[in-house]
C-alpha cells in the first residue's frame, strides 16, 4: 500500500499541468500494477476490484493523449528489486479508494481551471474514471447502471 | 422468446394452406385458369428457392472433385421438373407470366395464392442474413447465413419443397381431372394442368429418392424452421423480468441482440472510430461476469437434477459448470491483457458491449436472488436454490436455453473479438504506453504502436477463451439435448456450419410428430378406387379391391417404366394425358414417388426442357 500512498502523495504536490497528468497517469498505474499483484496471488476473482482496474486503465488512457503529458516519465518508477508490498482482499480496495477519490477531485479541479481543449477533456474523462473506481469500491456505484 | 419471426412460420402457414381442418376442409374445386395461373405463382417462388439452393451446393468447397451426391442429384432434377411445370402453365403466346389483376374466386387457387405469398415472405426473411457481396455474390450479414447456405439446411428446405409440390400436385391434378359440370370445358387447359402436376410429382420423386439414399433428420428440419428473420430484437425490459420465465426470456433476448449486433460490427473496416479499447475491456469484463453466472446456474441445475434422478443431464451440467469456469478464468487473462494496450480512439463504448453488460447482469439475476444485481454488485449474494430455479421439470429446459444462448453469444464474442483486435493491429492501431515498456524502446511519445510481444499474447487469450467457450457451449448443448430445450437448434445450425451431413439422422423427415410438413398418409383413392367412390360404393370390401387393383396397376406403370422402348419408337409423354382414364392412371404411378415412374414422363436422349414445350392442340378425349 505503500506505494498508492507515495502515488498519492506525489500527485498531491504535483503543481503545474504536466505534473499533475505525469503524477496522475503514474498513480492510474499503481492502481493496476496493486490489483494486479492482487490478482496475482489470489485464487479467487474480485469483481469490483477487476472493474475498478478497467476504469483505472481507461483513466490512464484518457491522461496518456493529454497534449501537456511530459513524453517521458518525470520520476523514476520503483526500483528494481524492490519487492512491491502485497496488500489483503479488505484493504486494497479501501487504499485504492482513498487514491482515487483524491485523482477524481484534482483532476476535475484541473480541468475547471483549464479552457477547453484536449488537456481540459482528458482530465474530466480521467476525473470521471477515478469517481467510477471510488464507486465501485465503496459500493456507491452498485446500483449504478442497474439495467434498462 | 424475442417474438422474432422465423422461416417456420411461414412454411407451417404453406403447409397447412392446403391441409385442411375442421373449420376449412381441403380444397378439391377451383376454376381451371384460375388453379393453372395460381399454380405459377407457386412454381415461380418454388424455382427460387431451388436456384438458392443450387448456389448454395455450388458455393461449397471442393465441390468439383466430389461426384455428385444425391441431393445434387435432386437439386437438379428438381429445377427441371419445375422449369417443365411452369412450361405447362405459361399462357400460350404470352411472352411472360400474366398475374391476373383480380384476386382469385376459386378456393383452391385461393389457396394457392396463400402458399405463394408464405413462400414467397419466407424466402424474404432467409435473404435478410445475406447482403450483396463481390462480384455478384452474397455476404453473410448474420451467424444463420452460414446455417443457411450448409448442406444440411439445404437438404432439409429440398425435402419441404417436395412434400409441398406433392400435395399441390394432388390437388391441382383432381381439379384437372374433375371437370365441373355447367362449366365451360377447356379441354387443352386442363391437359396442361396436369401435365404442370406430374412434373411437381417428379419433384416429389427426386426429392423422396434423395431422402431415401442420405435421410434429413427431424433436427435439420427443425433447424431450418428455426431460423429467426435477421433484426434486432426489442430490449428486454426490466418489468417483464420479474420470474425465472422472464429472466431466461431477457437472457435469450440479449445474447440474440449482441449476435447481431456483434456481428455488425465485424464489418467495421480496420480503421474504424467504432473499435476502441474501451469497449473491448467491457465485453472481456462482462464476459468473464457472464461466464462465471453461466457456471453458478449450470452448477445449481446439476444439483437439481441430480437429486431428482436425473443422471444424463445432471452430468451434461456439470460439465458445463467446470467449462464455463475455465471460460471465465480465459476472459479475466484477456481483461488483464487489455490493461496493458490502448486503441488511438477510446472512450465509446460500442453497441455490441452495451449487450454484453446487459447480458453480466440478465444472468447474473438469474444465478443470484438479489433482484437488483448488477456486475458490480460482485459474486458475495446468494445464489439462488435449485427449487427456486427449476422448481418444476418443465422449468429445467427454458433455464437450460437461457445458459446455451449465453454460451454460444460468449464464443461468437471470442472470434468477434479476436478478428477485430487482430485487423486493428495489422492497421497500427493498437497502442502501448511508453513508460511501461522496457527501457531500450526509446520512443519520444507517451505511447507507440504496440509491438508484438504485447499483441500476441492478447490474442492466444482470445483463442483461449473461444476454445473453453465453446466447451462450455458443447456441454450446454448436451444438456439442450437432453432436456428437450428450445435452443437445440443452436447446436444443429453449429454443427450444421461445420461439418458433413449427418450420418445418423436421429428421426425421420416424415416425423409424425412434426406441425404441418409430416407425410400425408397415402389414402388418396386411385383411378378405380375414385371411380367406385363416385358410383357411391361404400362397401369396404369392393373399395379395398379397388385400391389392391390401383395398386397393381401403379406396379405394373411403374415396372414398364423400366422397360420403355428406345425413343424413336416412343410416342410423346403428352400422349399419356390424352384420355382422361389414362391421365389418373399416369398421376398415379407419378404420385407413388418411385423416382422409376418419372421415366413415363422423360424421353432418354433428349433434352428434358424440350418437354415443355407447346404440347399437340387439345383433342376432346379428356
Amino acid at each position: 500500500m505503500k506505494r498508492l500512498t507515495a502515488a498519492g502523495d506525489r500527485f498531491h504536490q504535483a503543481r503545474d499541468l504536466a505534473s499533475v497528468l505525469d503524477a496522475a497517469c503514474d498513480a492510474f498505474e499503481e492502481i493496476l500494477s496493486v490489483i494486479g499483484g492482487f490478482e496475482d496471488a489470489s485464487d479467487v476473482v474480485d469483481v469490483p476490484l477487476l472493474l475498478a482496474a478497467t476504469q483505472a486503465a481507461n483513466g490512464r488512457d484518457a491522461v496518456l493523449f493529454a497534449p501537456c503529458l511530459p513524453p517521458r516519465r518525470l520520476h523514476q518508477p520503483q526500483q528494481a528489486g524492490e519487492e512491491p508490498q502485497r496488500g489483503s482482499a479488505q484493504d486494497i480496495p479501501a487504499a485504492v479508494a482513498k487514491l482515487s477519490m483524491l485523482l477524481g477531485a484534482r483532476l476535475a479541479h484541473t480541468a475547471g481551471t483549464m479552457a477547453a481543449g484536449a488537456d481540459r477533456a482528458a482530465c474530466q474523462d480521467a476525473a470521471r474514471y477515478a469517481r467510477a473506481i471510488h464507486d465501485l469500491l465503496t459500493g456507491a456505484g452498485a446500483g449504478a447502471g442497474a439495467g434498462p | 422468446m424475442t417474438g422474432r419471426a422465423t422461416f417456420g412460420d411461414f412454411l407451417h402457414a404453406a403447409h397447412r394452406g392446403l391441409a385442411g381442418g375442421a373449420s376449412s376442409p381441403p380444397p378439391a374445386r377451383g376454376d381451371v385458369e384460375e388453379v393453372s395461373r395460381s399454380l405459377l405463382r407457386v412454381v415461380t417462388i418454388m424455382g427460387r428457392y431451388i436456384q438458392d439452393i443450387t448456389t448454395a451446393f455450388s458455393d461449397m468447397p471442393d465441390r468439383t472433385s466430389l461426384p455428385l451426391g444425391a441431393w445434387d442429384r435432386a437439386s437438379v432434377q428438381a429445377r427441371e421438373a419445375l422449369t417443365n411445370s411452369a412450361g405447362f402453365l405459361i399462357p400460350r403466346g404470352a411472352g411472360r407470366p400474366a398475374w391476373p389483376a383480380a384476386p382469385s374466386a376459386s378456393p383452391l387457387a385461393r389457396r394457392l395464392d396463400e402458399i405463394a405469398r408464405s413462400l414467397t415472405t419466407g424466402r424474404d426473411l432467409l435473404h435478410t442474413h445475406f447482403t450483396p457481396g463481390p462480384q455478384g455474390g452474397r455476404a453473410h450479414r448474420s451467424p444463420w447465413a452460414l446455417a443457411i447456405t450448409s448442406a444440411r439446411v439445404n437438404r432439409a428446405l429440398l425435402a419441404e419443397i417436395g412434400l409441398l409440390a406433392d400435395r399441390i400436385a394432388h390437388h391441382g391434378a383432381n381439379v384437372a381431372l374433375t371437370p365441373i359440370g355447367g362449366t365451360p370445358t377447356n379441354v387443352g387447359r386442363r391437359r396442361r394442368l396436369n401435365a404442370a402436376c406430374q412434373w411437381l410429382w417428379v419433384l416429389h420423386a427426386s426429392a423422396e429418392a434423395a431422402h431415401r439414399a442420405e435421410p434429413v433428420p427431424a433436427t435439420d428440419r427443425h433447424l431450418l424452421a428455426a431460423i429467426p428473420v435477421n433484426t434486432l430484437p426489442t430490449r428486454p425490459l426490466l418489468a417483464d423480468a420479474g420470474t425465472i420465465a422472464g429472466l431466461c426470456d431477457a437472457v435469450i433476448a440479449t445474447t440474440e441482440r449482441a449476435r447481431y449486433l456483434a456481428w455488425q460490427s465485424t464489418g467495421q473496416p480496420p480503421g474504424s472510430p467504432d473499435l476502441t479499447v474501451t469497449s473491448m475491456r467491457q465485453i472481456a469484463e462482462t464476459s468473464m461476469v457472464t461466464s462465471h453466472n453461466c457456471a453458478i446456474v449450470a452448477r445449481t441445475l446439476a444439483a437439481s437434477t441430480a437429486s431428482r434422478a436425473i443422471p444424463g443431464t445432471s452430468t451434461h451440467l456439470a460439465a458445463t459448470a467446470q467449462a464455463a469456469q475455465l471460460a471465465s478464468g480465459t476472459w479475466h487473462q484477456i481483461a488483464r491483457a487489455l490493461r496493458q494496450v490502448t486503441t488511438d480512439t477510446r472512450g465509446h463504448v460500442s453497441p455490441a458491449a452495451a449487450e454484453a453488460h446487459d447480458l453480466a447482469m440478465w444472468t447474473g439475476r438469474l444465478a443470484y436472488t438479489d433482484p437488483t444485481w448488477t456486475p458490480a454488485s460482485g459474486p458475495h449474494h446468494p445464489t439462488r436454490p435449485p427449487h427456486d430455479l427449476a422448481d418444476r421439470p418443465q422449468d429445467l429446459p427454458q433455464v437450460v436455453a437461457a445458459v446455451h444462448h449465453a454460451c454460444e453469444t460468449l464464443t461468437l464474442l471470442t472470434g468477434t473479438e479476436h478478428d477485430q483486435l487482430r485487423a486493428a493491429a495489422q492497421a497500427r492501431r493498437i497502442l502501448v504506453p511508453t513508460r511501461t515498456l522496457p527501457g531500450d524502446y526509446d520512443i519520444p511519445r507517451p505511447y507507440g504502436p504496440a509491438p508484438p510481444q504485447r499483441t500476441s499474447p492478447l490474442l492466444g487469450h482470445y483463442r483461449a477463451a473461444s476454445q473453453a467457450s465453446r466447451q462450455a457451449t458443447t456441454a450446454i448443448g448436451r444438456a439442450a439435448q437432453a432436456t428437450g430445450a428450445p435452443s437445440r437448434a443452436l447446436t444443429t445450425a453449429r454443427a450444421a456450419t461445420q461439418a458433413t451431413p449427418s450420418a445418423s439422422p436421429d428421426t425421420d423427415l416424415h416425423d409424425p410428430t412434426a406441425e404441418g410438413s409430416q407425410q400425408q398418409p397415402r389414402d388418396t383413392p386411385g383411378p378405380l378406387q375414385h371411380t367406385l367412390l363416385g358410383l357411391g360404393i361404400t362397401s369396404p370390401a369392393l373399395l379395398a379391391r379397388g385400391a389392391d387393383l390401383d395398386q397393381a396397376s401403379q406396379r405394373l406403370l411403374i415396372d414398364a417404366a423400366g422397360q420403355l422402348p428406345p425413343t424413336h419408337k416412343r410416342p410423346p409423354a403428352t400422349t399419356l394425358n390424352r384420355t382422361a382414364a389414362s391421365a389418373a392412371l399416369l398421376n398415379h404411378a407419378l404420385a407413388s414417388g418411385d423416382p422409376r415412374a418419372t421415366q413415363l414422363l422423360r424421353q432418354p436422349g433428349q433434352a428434358e426442357r424440350k418437354e415443355a414445350e407447346p404440347e399437340p392442340e387439345p383433342e376432346p378425349e379428356l
